[in-house]
């Protein structure tokens, strides 16, 4: 367990160092080619996606934990990753960057950039406190 | 952030493009990252979890609470004993390549309020969704149904909201 802590940090490093240089942004791809036909960020997103794809079941071979496989979806569920999803794209757009963006983004100084991962980690508290007990009462 | 300032970003982060790490080269390094996290690393349960930085993030501020307080709020099993430490490497590294460019600039906030909604909003979507983008893409990578809708489902937000935000700086 403390193996992947160490990793995670080493792996934040990496993708981090990557992410600066290369400001790979995961929502920014799509925006760009949208609004400028620039498809710089769009291949890094399908680059990502696909090498993905590739390496799980690779990495299964070569003696990594494969994929354990998922269950099967619930209507409750799908309705919250639908709903949650949506939400992601659209705030992410008007904040500027996915989430990943923005860590990177604050770390080169923006200011805005730390305000908005301020607002980040508040919002796991506020989601803890209020959003999913009242989700817990509402849903079935 | 209004639609000169999307202007202006896109204009000044597409002048950067000459050094460095192509889209793609970092597209292929970040999935390797996740996907090695993953299996061979202990990033799991649940699977696909080699980089998420709202699950991550979430599991960390929660680990926190838990030591700190008496509250048992929910971590992911990967994040049990210590939590996963990826928001604060993605910072360090961040911060490591811009002082090695002569990137590292402090940019002040226009709109601090504004910013901190949409992080608020983010990482609440993101919760609910059980993944930021990367994730939801990771997912949709490893196979799981419920990535591929939550993956979909971010696409047409960030299609609507770009139309939006051009929508807007048009009109």
């Amino acid at each position: 367990m403390t193996v992947a802590a160490v990793a995670s940090l080493v792996v934040g490093i990496v993708i981090g160092f990557v992410g600066q240089r290369s400001r790979m942004c995961f929502v920014g791809g799509i925006r760009d080619f949208i609004l400028v036909r620039d498809t710089f960020l769009l291949k890094g997103m399908i680059a990502f996606g696909l090498v993905a794809w590739v390496a799980f079941p690779v990495g299964g071979l070569v003696g990594g934990e494969a994929v354990a496989g998922f269950g099967k979806p619930v209507l409750t569920t799908l309705l919250l990753t639908v709903v949650g999803g949506f939400g992601v794209g659209y705030v992410s757009i008007l904040a500027n960057g996915c989430p990943f963006r923005q860590h990177v983004l604050a770390a080169q100084g923006s200011g805005s950039s730390m305000y908005y991962l301020a607002g980040f980690f508040a919002g796991t508290v506020v989601f803890q406190l209020v959003v999913w007990p009242v989700l817990v009462r509402v849903l079935p | 952030m209004t639609g000169d300032d999307q202007g202006q970003v896109v204009q000044v982060e597409r002048s950067r493009r000459t050094i460095g790490v192509s889209g793609i080269q970092a597209g292929v390094v970040i999935a390797l990252a996740a996907v090695a996290a993953g299996e061979f690393f202990e990033v799991r349960p649940p699977d696909a979890y080699g980089i998420c930085m709202a699950c991550h993030g979430r599991d960390l501020v929660d680990w926190l609470v838990n030591q700190w307080s008496s509250a048992r709020w929910p971590v992911s099993q990967a994040s049990l004993v210590f939590p996963l430490l990826t928001s604060v490497g993605v910072i360090l590294g961040g911060l490591v390549a811009a002082m090695m460019s002569g990137e590292l600039r402090w940019h002040r906030a226009r709109k601090p309020l504004k910013s901190f909604a949409y992080g608020l909003l983010v990482m609440n979507f993101a919760l609910l969704a059980a993944g930021c983008a990367t994730r939801l893409l990771l997912r949709t990578s490893a196979g799981d149904p419920l990535g591929v809708a939550g993956f979909t489902a971010m696409v047409a937000g960030v299609i609507l909201a770009t139309w939006w935000l051009r929508w807007r700086a048009l009109r």
